[in-house]
Formats: structure tokens, C-alpha cells, sequence
């Protein structure tokens, strides 16, 4: 496990992202309202660069004809087909147990710096 | 590859004769807030899909996805190492809706300039289909006549309407296009279920993703249309391409259809080979949306009930929400046939207009 100083924290306001080459692989690091999240920058559906994508919330599993928005600032859309990946579990949101995972990475703040472990 | 308008309308209307200016409207950016004030061309405005129908990434510097022919080089034909790439003109797709015969035709040949100028003179990997308004079969054949021998131009595509493909009404459009060795192709129209004029579906659906996966619902009755009024035994050279209209769905007909022939071909006695051995000659599928199945058997099985490694041709219908990924899409395809639906079935269908 690698770690890797990304930022000072006061440099890296809520709503923005960083996208890092770390070898051969891309990382993109998010500040979602406050929150640090850390994704593989590839989709596993197509390798779409899944973190030039939206963060957002989704509708969550409802009943019929009704609408239930939630887990705002928590969701990644995948720029290409718009497959939904949870931030924190990086699962996808049409099957949370079996289906698509992307790879996430351990990011916290240290000392007034947001760090990544690869 | 879906080329698509940096500004709406407003890119055609250069390419229009004065006359057709005044007709499609006032020109001015209220217009377009003002129903009746001013032309928009028929699509899609009903069912919103929630990935946002383009992909994010082809948006650059604000511009419209595939709007600009050097960005395109760069992320489709560049990245993916494509030779050659088929423009289809997305706005143009829904034309077939429009009541007005002659409007329609008068749109189709600005449309073939834009492309000739725009887009194939820009780039020697461009191919393009030439744009036929339906309604008028007469004025199409004639467009063909027009644009048909122009460098870069493969094939001919014929907007959808409300009269199926098989019918007679469109004998003047398969006769133009044959002589000069084009084939036809037919794309959703996006006018499907929404316009009076755009292909029929079966019953209005209430949500985008049902009436997205119902679109071969058109395609189906389209196919049975061409090969029950004796398409391919009038226009034996004719190939049709159906383009994202999806292929797995073939196979039902085609067994279908069979069985049902055999038992009642008095009625149609012109058909006289099986209705599958007329879709394998004749007709082509593009792979986009390509198939995700689960276990590798059955993805041969239903490759190999479609004998698509002569009936498939790739696409990627760049820049759309569903783009199919060249490098991931056909993966699990095994490589002989991969190479065909490549580029093998392609330079068949299209002969020497594709070099």
C-alpha cells in the first residue's frame, strides 16, 4: 500500500475532482460535499473513464409509480451509459450484491492534506 | 457515427434555396420558444432518457457532441484506429414525419451538401449516407440520381415513415439506389409512437427505456413487409441495412416466418425461397447495441443462428449514450467472425465506395 499527498485540504473545495496517472493506471479523487472518495478512473462495463462522470444521488428502489431520491452526493454516473457506482462501495446501483464493482481506494485527510493509499 | 448540427437548424439553412428559408420559419431565437413560429425537425422530445442520451465525454468546449469533424478524428476514428467511419445524420433521422412531401425533400438535399461539405471533404476516413425523403419516392430517386455518384457517398438512407418497407411506394427509391450499387439502410427514426407520420409501434409506451428496447418492434414488421411483398426478388442486387435496429430479434421471425411460408406461400407465390435465405443475402445488422450475454454458449448459439459472420457489421453509434466500445464490445466474439463483422461483411456490402 502506497500513500500518496493529493492536496491540501484548503485547496480542494467540495464539488471538485482530481483525476491522477499513478503508474499505469488512472485515479480520480472527489471532494463530495465534504466527503473524500477515491475510484479507479475505468468502468468495468466498457473502460468508459468512469470519473469524468457525475456525482449525484439516485432513485432509489420504490414502489410502483413513485419517485424516492436519495443518497445525493454519494452516487457516481458513468459518463458513457450512465451506470450508477456507490462511492463508498463502489458497487453498482442495479445490483448492489452481484453486480458490476469498480475498484475504490482508501482516501483520508491527514494533517490538512487529502491522502491517497493505492 | 452520428453527426449531428453545432447549431440546430441553423447549420442547414445555408444549404437551403431562399425559398425554403422563408417556409421553415422565422429566424430569430424567440422562434424557437414559439410553437408554429419556426421549423424544428421531428425527433424525440417525449421520452427522456435518464443517462442523458449523448455521452458526457464527447462534449468539448461547450460544443455539441459530434458537431465538429476534427474532434470526432480524435476521439473516435483516431483512438479506435478506424479506417472508415459511416456518417448518418442524426437530426435528419425523424424526417419521415413530416406531412409535407416536398418540405422534406428540400431538407434531404441540404442535408447531402452539408454532409459532402462539411463532413467528407473534411476527412478521408468519412463515408456518408445519402438522405432520401420518403414521402415523395419520385423526387427521392431523383436526389439519388443527384448525389448518388459523389465521392464519399455509400449508401442511401431512407428516414422511416408510416408505410412500411416493403410496399410499393418505396419500388422507385430500391430501383435508383441498385443501379448505383448503394444499399438502403433505415435507423430509428425517434419519431416512433410520437408522430403520426413516424413508424407505428405497438401501443404507446409510457417510459423512455420501454420505448427504447421497443424500437425493433418497427424493424420486425419492416423485415417480414420486405420479404413478404418480394423486395429481393424484384431488386435481387438490393441490400438493406438496419441500422441499431438490433439483430437477436431475426431469429424469431426467421424461424417463424419459415414454418408460416411453407404452410401458406400461395399467398405471397413470388417468395420462392425460404424468407430466412432472403434475410441472409440481403439484409445486414449493425452490432450496436451489441448483445450482453451471459454465458459464452449461448452468445455463439444466437451468433451462430443469425449466421452473423456474414450479417453483422460493427458500429458504434458515436456519439450516443449506448456507444458500443469497439475494443470491449465484440470481445467475447470469436476472432475469425470478429474480423468479418469488423471489417470483412462491410467491404462486401459497400464494394469499392468504401476504399
Amino acid at each position: 500500500m502506497k500513500r500518496l499527498p493529493v492536496e491540501r485540504v484548503s485547496e480542494f473545495p467540495a464539488g471538485e475532482r482530481r483525476i491522477l496517472k499513478i503508474g499505469r493506471r488512472s485515479i480520480g479523487i472527489f471532494n463530495a460535499d465534504g466527503r473524500y472518495y477515491a475510484v479507479l478512473n475505468n468502468c468495468p462495463h466498457h473502460g468508459a473513464p468512469l470519473c469524468l462522470g457525475s456525482i449525484e444521488g439516485t432513485m432509489l428502489p420504490s414502489q410502483p409509480h413513485d419517485y424516492v431520491y436519495g443518497r445525493e452526493g454519494r452516487i457516481l454516473k458513468c459518463p458513457w451509459h450512465g451506470y450508477e457506482f456507490d462511492l463508498e462501495t463502489g458497487r453498482s446501483i442495479y445490483d448492489e450484491k452481484k453486480g458490476l464493482r469498480v475498484k475504490i481506494y482508501r482516501v483520508v485527510v491527514e494533517d490538512d492534506w487529502v491522502v491517497l493509499y493505492h | 457515427m452520428h453527426p449531428y448540427f453545432a447549431d440546430g437548424i441553423n447549420d442547414l439553412t445555408p444549404f437551403l434555396p431562399e425559398v425554403w428559408r422563408r417556409r421553415i420559419g422565422v429566424e430569430s431565437s424567440w422562434a424557437q420558444h414559439v410553437n408554429a413560429a419556426s421549423l424544428s425537425l421531428p425527433g424525440n422530445t417525449m421520452y427522456i432518457n435518464a443517462s442523458g442520451s449523448l455521452r458526457r465525454d464527447t462534449v468539448h468546449d461547450g460544443k455539441v457532441p459530434a458537431s465538429d469533424p476534427e474532434i470526432v478524428r480524435r476521439q473516435l476514428l483516431d483512438e479506435y484506429q478506424i479506417d472508415r467511419a459511416i456518417l448518418v445524420g442524426a437530426p435528419l433521422l425523424g424526417l419521415g414525419a413530416i406531412p409535407d412531401p416536398d418540405l422534406a425533400a428540400a431538407l434531404a438535399s441540404a442535408y447531402n451538401d452539408w454532409l459532402s461539405e462539411r463532413w467528407l471533404q473534411a476527412e478521408k476516413r468519412y463515408r456518408g449516407g445519402l438522405i432520401v425523403a420518403p414521402q415523395d419516392p419520385q423526387q427521392a430517386a431523383a436526389e439519388i440520381e443527384r448525389v448518388g455518384d459523389r465521392p464519399g457517398m455509400v449508401m442511401v438512407v431512407i428516414p422511416l415513415t408510416d408505410i412500411l418497407m416493403g410496399d410499393r411506394h418505396y419500388y422507385p427509391i430500391y430501383d435508383a439506389a441498385q443501379s448505383r450499387g448503394l444499399p438502403v439502410a433505415v435507423h430509428p427514426a425517434s419519431t416512433e409512437g410520437i408522430f403520426v407520420k413516424g413508424p407505428r409501434m405497438a401501443g404507446t409506451p409510457t417510459y423512455y427505456v420501454e420505448w427504447h428496447t421497443g424500437l425493433t418492434q418497427v424493424h420486425q414488421s419492416n423485415l417480414m413487409s420486405l420479404v413478404c411483398n418480394g423486395v429481393f426478388e424484384r431488386f435481387t442486387d438490393l441490400k438493406y441495412i438496419i441500422i441499431e435496429g438490433g439483430f437477436a430479434w431475426a431469429i424469431d421471425i426467421m424461424l417463424r416466418l419459415d414454418s408460416d411460408w411453407k404452410a401458406l406461400r400461395t399467398e405471397v407465390p413470388w417468395v420462392k425461397r425460404r424468407p430466412s435465405e432472403y434475410v441472409r443475402d440481403h439484409i445486414r445488422f449493425t452490432t450496436q447495441p451489441f448483445v450482453e450475454v451471459k454465458r459464452h454458449d449461448h452468445l455463439i448459439a444466437l451468433l451462430d443462428m443469425l449466421e452473423a459472420d456474414r450479417t453483422l457489421l460493427f458500429s458504434s453509434d458515436y456519439p450516443h449514450w449506448d456507444f458500443d466500445n469497439p475494443t470491449r464490445a465484440l470481445a467475447r466474439v470469436p476472432d475469425e467472425m470478429r474480423t468479418r463483422i469488423f471489417s470483412t461483411n462491410a467491404q462486401e456490402v459497400f464494394g469499392e465506395k468504401l476504399e
